[in-house]
């Protein structure tokens, strides 16, 4: 039992000793950051890298009814950044419904349209071959095929248009909160919004309870 | 986070079914017994397959709502809470189907299955063979064994979520979970035996592995455009205000969206299969379907029954409309019969296409039976499971885009 019990305290003084290396290694890479920033140029605006105010409360609830006043000042490209779906964000921001699925649809009836050509040409004119007896281009043959090719275009073009839609890549975005992905919920207001000053959306998010409010430089 | 935040939940009004509508349910009873009992007599090879054919369609979309509520206990799925009640309901025609299974066995099977006639079958090798499945004292077992299942099953599953409205006790929801695995495994074994018995044995030297799948999707998708057409004329009433809406309108769209194309593709794989392998015992099926008048009837099917369907559910602003969706489920439905027609007429009516009183009239008969015992269950118990721990989720439900 003795044993036992000076083995635990071994590993606790193991454990303490991981944190405060762990804390060290914060600590420097902080300072490498820091350093980094004070030597980078003066920062150039980019449409992509925007800076902004973004405000944090601690939950869903609250930033649900917070988005909807701040709807109310006017600004136009408010978002929300939180951890999980909240359900009403996209009614209280006014976000339009996506375009992806019309990317999809009208891929997919190319994609029927192409797999119905290359069933065709393929086995009916360019190189007719009689399986079976079976009429050269016969359809339920090559029904899995159209389906398939018309998969393959559907899907693949709604892949891409994400990837347009959501401007990605987006390379090492600026970590604002690391709360954002566990438990806390930001609303962000970009500096080239309409009506957009530090102070106004500062004191805009101080009003509607934000229990922290950070400056984004680049975002 | 949310669920600190009180939901109301409020009390769902009180369904009771004016006079005019319990009159049109049984004089469309009367109208179908006074056809079945003419009939009978008159033309009973006609008259019987018209009654399978009905029988099957309700059949069908009774038993699946029963699966489709297993289905949801599984999941755990919340959304359907504020809507069970209304799969619930149409589970209330299983005992009346249990009569009219037994009635279809013991009186129209000579003029509907061969293989019950004793001397055809001396001379037919094929069905000789088959005896050992195909004879009538078996048939009639299985059907009651069939029966009695589904009935103690419904018991369970729909009568302990009745009993959970006054009792409020959370635990019943878990231990549902077990009785709705067990169903599934005894509803896949028995509704696919269930259509080879009635379905498919009408030609009994045709088989196709795939016949009791194709039975479920056609049910599942006809089932939940029923579903659809309760939900809507109930939300409409006015009854179920703060607990029905168009969220949940949208998942139900989705899943008779899904269940389209599942109904289509289920249906295309017993097709291309067959027509591929191209062997005469199992072409034959197909054969008299895809000549003549029937050909036209199977192109009305892969239009309506699919094409159209699923066009017209593709956008979100259908699935959450409620008289688009009841207009789509009401094609749905039309297209249920059509497609079992297609299925259980060309056996005996190889070249013509017979549709007349006959049909519409044992149709409306079973339609007055199947909403009758719908209408009752759902002005019996109210029509929200109460008692259910998930009814607030459900009443919160949102769909997101």
């Amino acid at each position: 039992m003795d044993n036992h019990d000076s083995n635990e305290v071994v590993s606790e003084q193991n454990a303490s000793a991981d944190v405060k290396s762990e804390k060290k290694l914060v600590k420097e890479s902080k300072n490498k950051v820091n350093r980094l920033k004070k030597n980078k140029p003066k920062k150039t605006k980019s449409s992509n890298h925007t800076g902004g105010v973004m405000g944090i409360w601690d939950d869903d609830h609250k930033i649900l009814i917070a988005a909807k006043k701040a709807k109310t000042f006017g600004f136009k490209k408010l978002d929300a950044i939180t951890p999980f779906p909240v359900h009403g964000m996209e009614e209280a921001l006014e976000i339009k419904r996506s375009w992806i699925p019309y990317v999809t649809f009208i891929m997919g009836v190319v994609g029927c349209a192409a797999g119905v050509w290359l069933t065709w040409w393929t086995s009916a004119v360019d190189w007719p071959i009689n399986v079976g007896g079976k009429p050269m281009w016969s359809l339920p043959a090559f029904m899995p095929i159209i389906f398939e090719v018309t998969i393959l275009f559907a899907a693949h073009s709604s892949v891409l248009a994400l990837i347009v839609a959501c401007g990605l890549p987006k390379i090492n975005p600026p970590v604002v909160d690391p709360d954002l992905t566990s438990h806390k919920f930001g609303l962000f207001v970009p500096e080239n919004d309409e009506g957009f000053s530090f102070e106004r959306v500062e004191k805009i998010f101080k009003d509607l309870g934000a229990e922290k409010i950070h400056r984004v430089e680049r975002y | 986070m949310s669920h600190d935040h009180p939901v109301h939940v409020p009390a769902p009004g009180e369904f009771k079914p004016s006079q005019n509508l319990k009159t049109i349910c049984a004089v469309f009873m009367f109208l179908g017994i006074l056809a079945l009992v003419f009939g009978a007599f008159s033309q009973p090879a006609r008259i019987w397959l018209s009654t399978l054919t009905s029988f099957y369609y309700f059949m069908s979309i009774s038993i699946v709502s029963l699966f489709f509520i297993s289905l949801q206990y599984i999941t755990h799925a919340g959304w359907v809470v504020n809507v069970r009640r209304v799969f619930e309901s149409m589970t209330n025609f299983i005992p009346i189907g249990f009569v009219v299974a037994i009635v279809i066995a013991l009186l129209g099977g000579s003029h509907l299955y061969h293989w019950m006639d004793a001397e055809h079958v001396a001379h037919d090798a094929i069905l000789t063979h088959k005896k050992a499945y195909l004879n009538v004292p078996f048939f009639i077992i299985r059907t009651v064994i069939f029966f009695v299942g589904w009935m103690l099953f419904k018991k369970v599953i729909v009568g302990w979520s009745v009993k959970q409205d006054e009792s409020k006790d959370e635990s019943i929801t878990l231990k549902l979970i077990p009785k709705s695995v067990m169903f599934i495994i005894f509803f896949a074994l028995s509704f696919s035996l269930f259509s080879v018995d009635f379905v498919m044995s009408l030609e009994p030297h045709w088989f196709s592995t795939i016949f009791g799948v194709y039975g479920l999707s056609a049910g599942l998708q006809a089932g939940l455009a029923f579903a659809i057409i309760l939900t809507v004329f109930l939300m409409k009433k006015g009854l179920l205000k703060g607990l029905v809406n168009e969220n949940h309108l949208h998942d139900l769209g989705k899943y008779l969206f899904g269940f389209t194309v599942f109904w289509a593709y289920i249906a295309f794989s017993q097709f291309m299969l067959i027509w591929y392998a191209n062997l005469p015992e199992e072409t034959i099926f197909y054969q008299h379907r895809m000549e003549g008048a029937w050909a036209q009837v199977g192109l009305f099917l892969i239009l309506f029954k699919f094409i159209v369907p699923f066009l017209a559910l593709l956008t979100r602003k259908a699935k959450r409309s409620p008289y688009f969706l009841v207009a789509v489920s009401v094609l749905v439905l039309v297209m249920h019969y059509v497609d079992l027609y297609f299925i259980i007429y060309p056996n005996i009516f190889k070249t013509s296409v017979p549709f007349s009183l006959w049909e519409i009239l044992i149709f409306v008969g079973f339609l007055g039976a199947f909403l009758g015992s719908c209408l009752s269950f759902l002005s019996k118990n109210p029509l929200v499971p109460v008692g259910d721990p998930r009814i607030k989720e459900s009443t919160s439900h949102h769909v997101t885009y």
